[in-house]
């Protein structure tokens, strides 16, 4: 192949320029040094979903009108689209390249209508694997449990499923209100996930109480616990246990039971999380006067911003930089509050910025009921101390959710703290596939390697700027009267329109571009690829350079 | 076999006797005769050749190219703006070191458009690398065509025939016409060791980056060096085998002259005319044609021209800035070897008749001109 020739006279040259080794190994002869390949990238949408959705493949399947094929997609990945559909905080759309050129693609949303299809077309699910021998007991029906079972289930490995609760879903079903996430949905999403496999189903059944972690150990062959965080942390300040005070979760699993709650009375929420703001806008809802006070800014609320501005909008008062000092209580009742005021100061370990009491500054709020949403924490009895604990969490070793016990695995808020559905589906699934390499013996994936990809990989003369597709609402008034859910899906011309704009980063949809371009005709198509015939391929690059989406890559020729 | 032809049909029996393989032209006046007889033989089988049509000059010549490349005998005609839309590919083929034979009919390069002689359009491809023969009569540009593949066969270098638009192309003369088994003899068949092989393919006229590119240079001026030895010796054969000799130059009268008119193409001949009417009259005149432009024959013409007293070039070009070609060539060949007068003139521009008279003319104000004044001298240009 490639290599010096050296003459010392022209009587050692050919009298014309010519290769003097055959060219065989490259039929262009000299012209072609480097190559033109297909290599697909890593869309950086998958790079952004924690549980590593193949956004961009079904997308592009939804292109095709092929709905069942792009739901399977999900399900690979995430048994539950129609849950974080709606409730997601979709790290994958701030990574969507389109957000560089105009706005995001509403991948979100796209995903809450495939996965309400889904859910109405309970014959998608494909039946399970023949049933394996081994059992597995999943501790919490969250959706880090959820989804843990699933995919055990799928598998054909036979799940048990324990729930402390008297319905599943965890947080799912008592933590979000149902305007965002309506229980007939989950109850949906749940249905087909027990039907996807042998699972059996144990509520109010408290491990530690009416089953020992021990007898578990005894009856299965790995455990997954993902009990969740459902205690609420408490405020540390006098008069906590007065009445009208009450934990936000709490509330919350009041609400979602239908209980008939007394509404009347000025409410304030502590806490700047999705929690609170569920909780103000809930008892916004039943009729109250709602104030969130949050000890640092807007800025640093941890919520997702569109709940902020949809709680704004619905006309829930804000007070910022304040946090409750003393609680005063008449009679053993709520009465009044006393903030002290606060102001940032430098970042602390989470890079937002401390919030630091003002000296001598303080005000007093008339309160008539109080709810504590400063985040939650686990309850660990029952699991201690065989399982390895640290900061009241469970200890895991890498990313497949493994305890210091051979066969007890955990995923979810009981591992990271308070984190995303997403996070915990992805934690499940993960946890799963691991139990079931264990079972087999099989040996962990590679890690997928992480490819940059940007704007500046994208040929954007081939895209016209489009505004992202919202999802079809209530009117904020409407929304106000009671918990209708508020965002709904896209019906198939809305979704089409949104689909539509997806740059399907870094991976080939078939365009027909580098065919069109090729001068050598060099590229062939096949039934779903295209392949470069180098027999006429000179190496121009064109096809490299006419790809929207970079989906081609250079390789130096004889190396 | 003795037949009255036009000479645009001499070049193309001198092609069938050469058993020549691929023929790749476009038609242009006054040129078309040629390759309009080469297809009829092509086609009724007298030659045994692939004919391309192509949609113009530069794709002919890139045909002729591949097929030259492929290690096939390979012939084309052109004239005029047909040869100077092939000049990319003129290029390539002396790269390339092909052997192609090309016969031009000069003619006039419009605008002002014209169809008539005069020999700019061949002299601007001078120093492309091409070997140029200048053909007088009918005969000859037959006869140059087996000699021409010989010669660019033996050397790997492409030759140019020239020959005057209509006074050569459409006038009728004898030839004795070449039959392709006496050829033969004299013209082996063409079969190169390096050659388009798909069974052992490389790649020809790749990068040469600045180590090799003079090198390679150096080689086809070697080749053109080598050329005048073979040109000669090829024609020496081709009289050994038919009867008729050839040669770099022909002088005609000079071994005494005090004054050599220096010609080419139809021109000489009627130089040689006037040349015995004024020998007649007691004037010591003689002429000297030269037939090959490129490689220069230097040695043979400063032979001849400095054992005489003056010299007098008859240009049927201009070669703006710089007077015309052939005084360039003979001056430059002379230089430093005499100090007679050398004084060019020119005529016959875009087909105006060169007749005995205007020769004449010539002839009678180069005896009295002095060198170097006038520097330029237009013979017969209205003013």
């Amino acid at each position: 192949m490639s290599k010096q020739i050296k003459f010392d006279s022209y009587r050692e040259m050919p009298i014309r320029s010519m290769t003097l080794d055959n060219m065989l190994w490259n039929k262009t002869g000299s012209w072609r040094n480097v190559k033109p390949v297909y290599d697909n990238k890593v869309s950086p949408c998958i790079l952004g979903c924690p549980a590593g959705e193949n956004i961009q493949h079904y997308i592009q399947l939804v292109i095709d009108k092929k709905y069942k094929e792009a739901w399977e997609t999900i399900i690979e990945s995430n048994p539950m689209p129609a849950v974080t559909g709606r409730v997601c905080s979709h790290p994958c759309m701030g990574k969507c390249t389109r957000g560089d050129y105009d706005e995001a693609v509403n991948i979100n949303a796209i995903e809450r209508t495939l996965g309400d299809m889904g859910i109405d077309n309970p014959g998608w699910m494909r039946e399970s694997e023949k049933t394996k021998k081994q059992k597995v007991a999943v501790i919490g029906s969250g959706p880090a449990g959820l989804s843990a079972a699933f995919y055990l289930a799928r598998a054909g490995y036979s799940v048990t499923l324990y729930e402390t609760e008297k319905a599943l879903g965890g947080v799912l079903r008592w933590g979000i209100p149902e305007y965002r996430l309506p229980n007939c949905v989950l109850d949906g999403v749940i249905e087909s996930i027990l039907n996807s496999g042998p699972i059996s189903v144990k509520t109010e059944t408290v491990v530690g109480k009416e089953i020992k972690l021990k007898e578990l150990e005894d009856n299965f062959d790995a455990i997954f616990i993902g009990i969740g965080l459902m205690e609420s942390r408490k405020l540390g300040i006098s008069n906590e246990d007065c009445e009208g005070v009450e934990s936000g979760l709490e509330y919350l699993k009041r609400v979602n039971s239908g209980d008939n709650l007394d509404s009347s009375k000025k409410t304030v929420v502590i806490g700047g999380g999705n929690t609170a703001m569920d909780v103000a806008r809930s008892a916004l809802r039943k009729g109250s006067d709602v104030t969130v006070v949050y000890r640092r800014t807007q800025a640093e609320m941890p919520a997702i911003a569109s709940e902020i501005e949809e709680a704004e909008k619905e006309g829930v008062n804000f007070r910022f930089l304040a946090a409750p000092k003393e609680i005063v209580a008449e009679g053993g009742k709520l009465s009044k509050v006393l903030f002290q005021e606060m102001e940032l100061g430098e970042p602390d370990e989470s890079g937002r910025r401390r919030p630091v009491p003002l000296e001598g500054k303080t005000f007093t709020m008339e309160v008539g009921r109080l709810f504590t949403a400063i985040g939650e924490r686990a309850d660990l009895d029952g699991f201690g101390p065989e399982v390895d604990t640290e900061w009241d969490l469970i200890k895991v070793n890498g990313e497949f959710g493994e305890t210091n016990k051979k066969n007890i695995f955990a995923g979810g808020d009981i591992v990271t703290g308070a984190a995303s559905v997403v996070e915990a589906v992805a934690a499940g699934r993960k946890a799963a596939e691991k139990i079931i390499r264990v079972f087999i013996g099989e040996a962990d994936p590679p890690k997928q390697e992480e490819t940059e990809f940007g704007i500046e990989n994208i040929n954007v003369d081939y895209f016209t700027k489009s505004n992202r597709t919202l999802n079809p609402r209530i009117s904020v008034e409407e929304a106000k009267k009671g918990f209708e859910e508020i965002l709904t899906g896209f019906d198939e011309q809305l979704l089409q329109k949104e689909v539509d704009r997806c740059f399907s980063c870094g991976v080939c949809n078939y365009c027909d571009n580098c065919w069109v371009y090729c001068p050598d005709t060099a590229i062939v198509r096949k039934d779903d690829r295209y392949e470069i015939d180098y027999d006429y391929c000179k190496g121009c690059l064109v096809c490299v350079e006419e790809c929207p989406r970079s989906a081609l890559s250079i390789e130096e020729e004889g190396k | 076999m003795k037949k009255v032809v036009m000479g645009n049909h001499a070049v193309s029996y001198g092609v069938r006797a050469s058993e020549v393989k691929v023929i790749s032209a476009y038609p242009v006046t006054p040129q078309t005769h040629i390759v309009e007889l080469l297809s009829e033989l092509v086609a009724n089988g007298e030659i045994d050749a692939k004919f391309i049509k192509v949609e113009s000059e530069h794709s002919a010549m890139a045909a002729c190219v591949g097929a030259s490349a492929a290690g096939s005998r390979t012939f084309t005609a052109t004239s005029s703006q047909g040869l100077l839309l092939m000049t990319e590919m003129l290029h390539w083929a002396v790269g390339a070191r092909l052997p192609i034979v090309l016969t031009n009919v000069n003619r006039a390069i419009g605008p002002p458009w014209s169809i008539w002689t005069d020999q700019n359009d061949s002299l601007s491809m001078r120093d492309v690398g091409w070997i140029q023969i200048y053909c007088e009569s009918n005969q000859e540009t037959q006869d140059a065509i087996p000699q021409a593949f010989k010669i660019a066969e033996e050397i790997n270098l492409p030759v140019m025939l020239v020959l005057d638009a209509f006074f050569l192309s459409h006038t009728y003369e004898i030839v004795d016409l070449l039959e392709t088994e006496q050829v033969r003899d004299f013209l082996p068949p063409y079969n190169p060791e390096i050659k388009l092989d798909t069974n052992d393919p490389h790649s020809f006229g790749n990068l040469s980056g600045p180590d090799y590119y003079m090198e390679l240079r150096y080689m086809i001026e070697e080749a053109m060096n080598d050329a005048r030895g073979v040109i000669k010796r090829v024609g020496k054969e081709f009289g050994e085998h038919f009867g008729r000799y050839y040669d770099m130059v022909v002088p005609y009268r000079c071994d005494d002259a005090d004054l050599i008119l220096v010609t080419s193409g139809t021109v000489a001949s009627t130089t040689r005319a006037v040349i015995d009417e004024m020998r007649d009259e007691g004037i010591k005149i003689g002429a000297l044609k030269i037939r090959v432009l490129r490689p220069f024959p230097f040695k043979e013409v400063s032979d001849i021209l400095c054992s005489t007293k003056k010299v007098a070039v008859l240009d049927r070009n201009i070669s703006f800035g710089n007077h015309g070609v052939f005084f360039q060539e003979v001056k430059s060949a002379l230089y430093g070897k005499t100090d007679i007068p050398i004084i060019g003139y020119i005529l016959g521009l875009g087909g105006r008749d060169v007749t005995p008279k205007v020769i004449r003319e010539v002839a009678d104000k180069a005896i009295k001109d002095k060198n170097p004044e006038p520097y330029i001298n237009w013979i017969g240009v209205k003013r």
